[in-house]
Parts: structure tokens; C-alpha cells; sequence
């Protein structure tokens, strides 16, 4: 028996508008449209100092979403992260504060890093063996997360002084390499890190598996237990990294920090293209995502609007979102595909 | 998979376990009568409730600081401190509520929305449980006395007259507040602005932004201040987020002494900042003689001593204090400089 | 894995030893069981630590705290168990106060017209996120998760921020007023459950909602529009949400942006800590009651006793874990459906 020939490769490859019809490239798009726009109004914008400002700024969260963005993947959610950050601040500035522990750096950094890790774990435990479902882990554990926090905290009289705590993380606000700021070094490795779990590790094969047909996955002899578990793990142990890299950038360390946090990742991870049911989505695309969400305090900032324009941020972002969902599911109707339930 | 009807036996007997808890309750009062009976002592304690804008910020812990001070000194009183930890006015009403159902003498309230607690406290007054405002007052009629550290209209006087002082009478200023809804900080902005109007034509204000509650957000917008204005001279951080992240933004930027910033809040928070020059000047109060004279005016007040028409008020340490129709007056704005900021922690 | 041969009764028995006693594992109200206990060790344990808490008077008025919450839950119910959610409702019931407030207090409509604005933007606020579910097709998380900051955010433009007081007395006993000394907002709540109830165990409708929860495709190609019935259940989440408006601006006689915030977490808390099962085909408003009545009563007498707002979350977090956790271990049959 044999098969017709193959038409050549070139043929088969889907035509230019359809390669680029991606939610990454519209995103990129969206975010330059938005800086030349608001340069135009007003040249600061595009300012070294600004840029540096915003990417600075942005790294952490960029930090998480990496982390979150594979969690999704794989079909579950995690919205502790934000209270994550805020205890883990919180032992960050107790034990390297010189006025309370004054442990050095280092040991503050690797107790910060193995405690994220942990509690990712837990999560991770909770959602796999426990068999409950992440969104209720994670949000209870998000809860005591922040009560726990308090609780620390109001043994510190509810504020450290970041500048007392350990010179050497101040390295992480200030320093620079290669005159690329600290901050923002780190969230590139991280990317790249990621990356290269992704796409050169058939662990990264496994994540998209066990995300967009579990039973498949299964067939094949893959342990969605064992992966989901790794990607809860990882997740903590970024939100470690994102705590070390926030609080330096901060003034004085309370409960707050981090709140909120976990909304905007999944915003930012959602709008980059990632599919909320599992199976489908990009770092790219997450990364691209944060860049213009975190952008747009800074954008509305910058475009002047008047006095009473300001109390209404909130309702253009959320109208934000909810137009970027919609492009997306429009287009992606066009094309045959169909997004969630 | 068999159908389990409403009227199935097994969720008869989950109802009659609901009406026996039911029952439990209703056994209640003659047995709390007896309880409480029994906890009568020699000397009546005198229980206080000090009900913060928010628990969990410095500010008012140190307050809480003074008020334990206030009630050890005076020996019969069982200070409550509690308060909602995200500020929620909400949740400030219903620990009102509680505090009502649980018989305390004196509540103490920090209303962060005098609105929405304005019925709460009605009802604690018509229970006949003595209700006092502190650090901002609630509306006159929900309260029987508010102790006040200074008027809004000093608070904003002082801001602007040290604002002005610290950049010379001239130049562009920005403020950061707390949120859109705060109450206090827009009292403040109002006598501010009328301030600027009045005295300081060559102050212009350019821009007010609400970072909320959060550093973060509010370091993003000190941020975007300093590069979007390169004329800037001044930021006003009147909240306790705001000014630490306005400060750190204007030293990041290399900007310390050439853009001031000046604001509210404790001098712990401010002191590095102060010291190095980035901050000249930090306004406040002394904290926990509030808290102090707080407690000490509840406990005049459960005992009796305190009445509608009193001019003065005997508070322990603070000696003699004024009392102003119904505001019991503790005294000055404070000023930290770099001078005396080492006198003070809290 | 290949299943043992038998009816489930016999697989029970087969599959699980000791815990195997004929029909044990198919009680269907262990979950509630569970919270009913809870509840009871949590009021005796109360009753021993502090009497006045558990005295009928203290219960009445406390319980004043929770009506809003109960009356959200509800709906919430009902779309949990169709497997989808909405984070939306804090954010639609400041919507609707700050409508409410307007109109009476800025564009001075007659009070009564006024509420019924409240409720209708409560409907159309709700109905919007059902046509983002329903027709969009887009995952209720993320139409919700928008919906969230649009309706705060539109909340906050329309009122600048600022707090809306002062309504007349009549309105007030709505919220706070009481018939034959049960709260007017309870006997409310009280009949919405008891519909819902009726609603979710006897009629088709309810029968429906499970299959959609276990199964939509399946109910899809059966005939029943599954987009109608989607919208129908967020556009009454968005009027309960309204409702509890005007309860809340009754009882405290202001409206304002933060009424709302962090409401919707709470619902979803309750719902799921009731025993509803947040992949859907499951759920109970005994079991959701139940966990109001858990949750409320932990808050108020962990403040109570301690007067530590802290130890709440950490209560309430843990509470969460650990019931969802025993739910599932107890939970054979899912088990018998893993591969």
C-alpha cells in the first residue's frame, strides 16, 4: 500500500495573516499603539528613567506570572500568591531587619526562598493528594496566608524599615548589571529559565499534556500528580523571588504588600493568551501581558486627565480586560475554535 | 442513584438536630444571668473598647501603646483593642455591634466612615453605653465626647505652611492621598487647597493621585510625579503608605532636597529619611498620649466624673486638658525635624 | 484500571473494608452532617467560654451581620453547581447602592423608584456577565474577574469616592426593621432559601443545573438551552446582589464604593464550604446554609472572645481546607471514578 506524496512543507504551512493572528503578536501590538500614543501626547513617557521605573517595577509581578502561567497550563489556578508575597515579606524584613533577628542576607534569602517553596508545596499536596480543588486551596490558603501575616507583623509593630534591613538586598533595588537594573536581570533569568523548562525539557511537554487532555496524559503513562505538584512548588519558590526583588524596591515592609497581586497575574497570564481551562498558552505571551497591564497607571498618569478622570482608572481597566477577552474569543470563533466551557 | 425526597426521614432528623441546637440557645439567658452573676467582683473593671480606623498600622498601635499605658496607671480598667484589619467600615459597624451585645461601658471609636457607623453607635448610645470619638470624629449626635489631637483645618494649615516654608514660597506641588473615599484625608486636601489659595498664590497644586493602600501603587505614581514634572518642587504624602513611598521615590531619583516631600506619619517610619535629608519635615501628634487621653476620658467618663459641660478633664500624665464644647483637646500638631526626630519611637 | 463487577453497594463493600457497612457510603448528607456538628461543638464550646453569646437576644442582633451575604449566596449556589462562578457580586451590590444613593439623593427620584433602579441595575449588571458566559462563550472566571473592576470601577466614577446618607425612615425598616421580632431582612433571606430549595430539588429546572454541572455538552445536545438558563442564574446573582443593596443601605443608612469589597470571596467560601463542589453536579442550600451559619458564627465569636480581627482569616481559611478535605476523603464515589 502506499500514500500519495506529501505536498512540499511550504505548501503546508498556514498563510502569513494566520501566523501572526496570535494573541502574542495582537498584544505587542496593543502595547505599542499604547506607548507611541501616550509619547506622542507626551514625550516623558518614553524617558530613560521612566522605562527603567516601569520595567523595575513590573519585574516582580513578571516573576509570578511566569510561575502562574504554568499552573494554568495545567488546568489549575493559584491566587495565594499574593499573600504569599506579603508573609514571606514579612519574614524577609523580620530576620534581616537589624533591629529585630539581623540575620545576614543570605540566610534571610535562602528561609524566604525555602518557605515559598514550601507553602507551594503544601498547595501543591492539597490540590493533588487532598483531591480538592486548587481554587479552594488556594483560597483558603490565601486567607490564612494574611491572617498569619497580621498576626507576625503586629509582633513587629506592624512596620519594618526596609532600609534597616541587610545591605546586601539593597543590591537588588539599586544595583545594576551591565547598567540593567537588578530588578529587571533577574526577571529576564527567570524568563529564561522558564523558557528553557518549556521548550527544551520534555518536563515543559509534559505541563502542556497534562493540562490539555488529562486522561490522555494519563494513557501515556505521565503522573499529573507529580507534575501539578512541581508546578505548585515552582510557583512558591518565584514568589520568593518576587518577594526578594519587591521589598528592597519598597520604603517599610507591612501586611499589605502583595494584595491584589494574585488578580492582576491571572489578568495579565489570561489576556497573554492563556487558556483557563489548561493546554494552551505562552510565556510570551504572559510576559507581553504584564508589561501593558502594569503600564497603564503609569499611562493613565501621563496622559494628564483631568481631576475627575482619575476615579474612573478602575472602571477603564476592568472595560480593558473585558474588550481583550472579547477580541480574543471573537477571533477565536472566526477560526472554529472554541475557549472554555 | 436513588431520589432523596425533602420529606425523606434522614433530613428530618438533620432539622431535629437544628431545633435542638435552636433549643440550646434558648436555654441561654438563664444560664448567662447566673454566669454573670458570679463574675460580679469587689471592684466593678470598667471595660473600654478602642475601635481603630484600621488594626495592623503603626499609627494606631502606638495609640494602643498609650491606651495600655492609660489603663494600667488607673488600675480598673479592661481595655479592648480591636479594630478591622483591612479598614472596612463595615466590618468597624458590626465590632460595634458586638461590643453592644456584649455589655462593654465605654466604646471608643476612630470612624473611618462616619456614615456607615453612625447607626451603629446610635444604637450603642440608645443602650445606654457611652460612646466617644477619637482621632476624627464621627457625626456630633452618635457621640458623646471626641477626644482631638488637632482640627482638620490645622492639619492642613500646617501641611501647607511647612510644605511652602521647606521650597521656598514658590513651585509646583503634588499630592498623594489614600483612597478616593477617605474621609479624613479629604477634609484635609479641602483646608489645604483653601490654604494654598488663600496664602500661597505662587504654590500651584498640579495634581492629586490615590495609590489606595498600597506602597507599591503609590511609589508607581511618586515615580511618574518625578518624571513627568521635571519642575516639581513638592509632594505631599498624606497617607501613611504615600509618604514613605514619595520619599524613597524622590531618593531613588537622586531628587532628595530638590524635590521636598513632607506629610503625615510616625516618626519611626520617616526617620532614615529625615536623617538624610530627603524629608525636612514630618508632621504628627503625639500618638499615644492620644490613645492616653482617651482612655483616661472613657474612664472619667463610666465613672461618672466626666460630664456634658465640663471644661476641663484631669488625665493622668498629661495633667489638665482643655475641653472645648464637647472636644477634649490634646494639644499641638508636632513637627519632627531632624533635630528632635530621635526623641520619639513610635 | 478495569471496574469491579456489581451494583455500587457491592463495589463499596469490595473496594473499601471496614468503611464498607451496607449504604454508609452513600448517605448523601455527610457533608452537612459534618458542618451540623461543627456547628454544635462550636455554640456548646461558646456556651462554656462566654454565655452571653449564645443567648437568643445576641444571636437576633448579630445575625443582622449576615442577611447580605446569605441572600448572595443563593445564587451563587446555583451556578457553582452548573460549574461556573461569580466574583462579580460585592462588586454589583456597590454598584447598585451608589445608584441608589444618586438617584435618591442627586437626581432626587422618589425613593421607591429609586430602589427599583437598584435592583434593575443589579439585573442588568448580572445579565451582562451572563451574555459574556452564556453567548461569549467566554469562562465565567475571567467574564467575572473583569466584571469585578468595571462595575467597582464604574461605582467609583459615579460617586467620586464619596459616601451617599440619609434615607427615609420607611425605607430603613426594610433593612433593619423586624416583624413579630424576626428581622425583616431574615424572613426575606428565609423564603428565598426555602425557593431556591424547592427550586433546585423538585422542578426540572434544578434537575437541569446538575446535568449542566456534570455534563453540558450532554445537555446541550439534549435540547435544553443551556444559554438561556446561564442567563437567567447571573442575572439573578446580579439581582440578589442589588437587593442586598438596599438591605445594607437600610440597616446602615449610607452607601458607598467599599460596601461590597470582598464580599464575593466570602460567598464563595460559604458556598463551597456548604458542600457544593466547585467543578459543579453537586450542591445543596441546606449544605450552603449550613455554612453561613458556620462561617458567621466562627467570625463573630472568634471577635468576640479574642477581639483579634487576625485569627478570623486564619479560621476561616483553614475551616475552608479542612471541610473541603474531609468532604473528599470521605467522598468514595468520586474515587471510584479516578483512573
Amino acid at each position: 500500500m502506499s500514500t500519495p506524496p506529501l505536498p512540499p512543507a511550504a505548501a503546508l504551512a498556514p498563510p502569513l495573516w494566520q501566523r501572526l493572528n496570535r494573541r502574542e503578536f495582537w498584544v505587542l501590538a496593543l502595547l505599542a499603539a499604547t506607548v507611541a500614543a501616550v509619547s506622542a501626547k507626551n514625550p516623558g513617557f518614553c524617558q530613560l528613567s521612566n522605562i527603567r521605573n516601569m520595567l523595575v517595577n513590573a519585574a516582580p509581578t513578571t516573576i509570578v506570572a511566569c510561575g502562574l502561567t504554568l499552573v494554568i497550563v495545567t488546568g489549575e489556578i493559584d491566587i495565594s500568591v499574593g499573600s504569599l508575597m506579603g508573609f514571606l515579606a514579612a519574614v524577609l524584613g523580620a530576620t534581616s531587619s537589624s533591629v529585630h533577628m539581623g540575620w545576614p542576607a543570605a540566610y534571610s534569602v535562602v528561609l524566604v526562598l525555602a518557605l515559598g517553596m514550601a507553602v507551594g508545596c503544601l498547595n501543591g499536596l492539597l490540590v493533588t493528594l487532598g483531591r480538592v480543588p486548587s481554587i479552594v486551596v488556594t483560597l483558603g490558603m490565601m486567607m490564612a496566608l494574611l491572617g498569619v501575616t497580621k498576626l507576625f507583623l503586629s509582633g513587629y509593630d506592624d512596620s519594618i524599615d526596609v532600609s534597616k534591613c541587610a545591605p546586601a538586598l539593597r543590591w537588588l533595588d539599586r544595583g545594576a548589571v551591565l547598567s540593567i537594573p537588578a530588578a529587571v536581570c533577574i526577571a529576564l533569568a527567570v524568563i529564561a529559565g522558564s523558557a528553557f523548562l518549556v521548550y527544551m525539557l520534555p518536563l515543559g511537554r509534559r505541563i502542556y499534556a497534562v493540562g490539555s487532555n488529562p486522561r490522555a496524559a494519563f494513557l501515556a503513562g505521565l503522573s499529573q500528580q507529580r507534575i501539578k505538584l512541581f508546578v505548585f512548588t515552582l510557583t512558591g519558590l518565584l514568589v520568593g523571588l518576587a518577594t526578594l526583588v519587591r521589598v528592597p524596591q519598597l520604603a517599610k515592609v507591612e501586611s499589605s504588600i502583595g494584595q491584589g497581586l494574585e488578580l492582576l497575574v491571572v489578568t495579565c497570564v489570561v489576556v497573554g493568551g492563556t487558556s483557563i481551562s489548561g493546554g494552551k498558552g505562552t510565556l510570551c505571551g504572559s510576559v507581553l501581558a504584564v508589561l501593558l497591564l502594569s503600564s497603564i497607571g503609569s499611562v493613565l498618569l501621563f496622559l494628564r486627565l483631568s481631576e475627575s478622570a482619575t476615579y474612573w482608572e478602575q472602571a477603564i481597566q476592568g472595560a480593558f480586560i473585558l474588550a481583550a477577552v472579547l477580541a480574543d474569543h471573537l477571533a477565536r470563533r472566526r477560526h472554529g475554535q472554541e475557549e472554555g466551557a | 442513584m436513588t431520589q432523596y425526597s425533602v420529606f425523606s426521614t434522614r433530613y428530618l432528623l438533620l432539622l431535629a438536630i437544628l431545633a435542638g441546637c435552636g433549643g440550646e440557645r434558648a436555654g441561654g439567658p438563664a444560664g448567662s444571668a447566673k454566669a454573670t452573676g458570679a463574675g460580679v467582683q469587689a471592684q466593678k473593671r470598667i471595660t473600654v473598647a478602642l475601635l481603630p480606623k484600621r488594626k495592623g498600622v503603626p499609627y494606631f498601635t502606638s495609640c494602643a501603646e498609650g491606651a495600655q499605658e492609660a489603663a494600667k496607671e488607673l488600675g480598673d480598667v479592661e481595655l479592648i483593642y480591636d479594630g478591622p484589619t483591612d479598614g472596612s467600615a463595615t466590618a468597624s459597624a458590626d465590632m460595634i455591634d458586638r461590643w453592644v451585645q456584649k455589655k462593654v461601658d465605654v466604646i471608643a471609636v476612630s470612624p473611618n466612615n462616619p456614615d456607615v457607623l453612625a447607626a451603629a453607635m446610635k444604637k450603642a448610645r440608645d443602650k445606654g453605653l457611652h460612646v466617644i470619638s477619637w482621632d476624627a470624629d464621627a457625626r456630633p449626635e452618635t457621640r458623646e465626647f471626641f477626644v482631638n489631637q488637632a482640627t482638620a483645618q490645622n492639619i492642613g494649615c500646617a501641611l501647607v505652611d511647612t510644605m511652602a516654608k521647606d521650597i521656598g514660597g514658590e513651585g509646583e506641588v503634588a499630592i498623594l492621598s489614600a483612597t478616593a473615599a477617605a474621609a479624613n484625608q479629604n477634609e484635609w486636601m479641602k483646608y489645604m487647597k483653601e490654604r494654598l489659595a488663600e496664602k500661597y498664590s505662587k504654590v500651584q497644586l498640579i495634581d492629586t493621585k490615590y495609590p489606595g493602600e498600597d506602597q507599591n501603587e503609590a511609589l508607581k505614581l511618586a515615580q511618574g510625579f518625578i518624571s513627568d514634572r521635571p519642575s516639581l518642587k513638592g509632594i505631599f504624602g498624606i497617607s501613611s503608605m504615600a509618604f514613605p513611598a514619595a520619599a524613597k521615590a524622590v531618593r531613588d531619583a537622586g531628587r532628595s532636597g530638590k524635590i521636598m516631600v513632607t506629610g503625615l506619619s510616625t516618626p519611626n517610619d520617616m526617620k532614615e529619611f529625615v536623617k538624610d535629608g530627603t524629608v525636612k519635615s514630618v508632621i504628627l501628634w503625639n500618638t499615644r498620649d492620644l490613645g492616653y487621653l482617651t482612655v483616661y476620658a472613657a474612664h472619667a467618663l463610666a465613672k461618672g466624673e466626666l460630664k456634658a459641660g465640663d471644661k476641663t478633664l484631669q488625665a493622668g500624665r498629661l495633667g489638665e486638658k482643655t475641653i472645648s464644647g464637647d472636644n477634649i483637646l490634646l494639644g499641638d500638631i508636632l513637627v519632627f525635624t531632624k533635630e528632635n526626630i530621635d526623641k520619639f519611637d513610635f | 484500571m478495569t471496574v469491579p463487577p456489581g451494583d455500587t453497594a457491592t463495589r463499596s463493600r469490595r473496594c473499601h473494608g471496614i468503611l464498607a457497612v451496607r449504604g454508609l457510603l452513600d448517605f448523601p448528607y455527610w457533608h452537612e452532617l459534618v458542618l451540623v456538628m461543627l456547628l454544635a461543638a462550636l455554640m456548646l464550646w461558646a456556651r462554656w467560654q462566654a454565655p452571653d453569646f449564645v443567648t437568643w437576644e445576641t444571636q437576633l442582633d448579630l445575625s443582622t451581620h449576615i442577611w447580605e451575604l446569605a441572600l448572595m449566596c443563593l445564587p451563587m449556589t446555583l451556578i457553582i453547581i452548573t460549574a461556573g462562578i461569580d466574583l462579580s457580586v460585592g462588586s454589583i451590590m456597590a454598584l447598585s447602592a451608589v445608584i441608589l444613593g444618586t438617584a435618591y439623593l442627586r437626581w432626587d427620584v422618589p425613593i421607591g423608584l429609586a430602589a427599583v433602579l437598584a435592583l434593575l441595575t443589579g439585573a442588568a449588571a448580572g445579565a451582562l456577565n451572563g451574555v459574556f458566559v452564556a453567548w461569549v462563550r467566554v469562562h465565567p472566571l475571567i467574564v467575572t474577574l473583569a466584571t469585578l473592576a468595571a462595575y467597582y470601577g464604574t461605582a467609583v466614577g459615579i460617586s467620586h469616592g464619596m459616601p451617599l446618607s440619609n434615607y427615609p425612615e420607611s425605607f430603613r425598616l426594610i433593612g433593619g426593621g423586624s416583624l413579630c421580632g424576626l428581622p425583616i431582612a431574615g424572613l426575606l433571606c428565609a423564603a428565598a432559601a426555602l425557593f431556591s430549595a424547592v427550586v433546585l430539588s423538585q422542578t426540572a429546572f434544578g434537575q437541569a443545573l446538575y446535568a449542566i454541572g456534570h455534563n453540558e455538552t450532554a445537555v446541550r445536545f439534549s435540547g435544553i438551552s443551556v444559554a438561556r438558563i446561564k442567563l437567567l442564574l447571573y442575572t439573578c446573582s446580579g439581582l440578589a446582589a442589588g437587593l442586598s443593596a438596599l438591605l445594607f443601605v437600610g440597616r446602615r443608612n449610607t452607601a458607598n464604593t467599599d460596601i461590597g469589597t470582598g464580599i464575593s470571596l466570602d460567598v464563595i467560601t460559604a458556598v463551597v464550604l456548604g458542600g457544593t463542589s466547585i467543578f459543579g453536579g453537586r450542591g445543596r442550600i441546606l449544605g450552603t446554609l449550613l455554612g453561613i451559619a458556620l462561617i458567621h458564627e466562627t467570625r463573630e465569636f472568634v471577635s468576640w472572645h479574642w477581639s483579634k480581627a487576625e485569627l478570623n482569616l486564619i479560621v476561616i481559611g483553614a475551616l475552608l481546607i479542612v471541610s473541603v478535605l474531609l468532604n473528599s476523603l470521605l467522598s468514595a464515589r468520586r474515587r471510584l471514578r479516578e483512573y
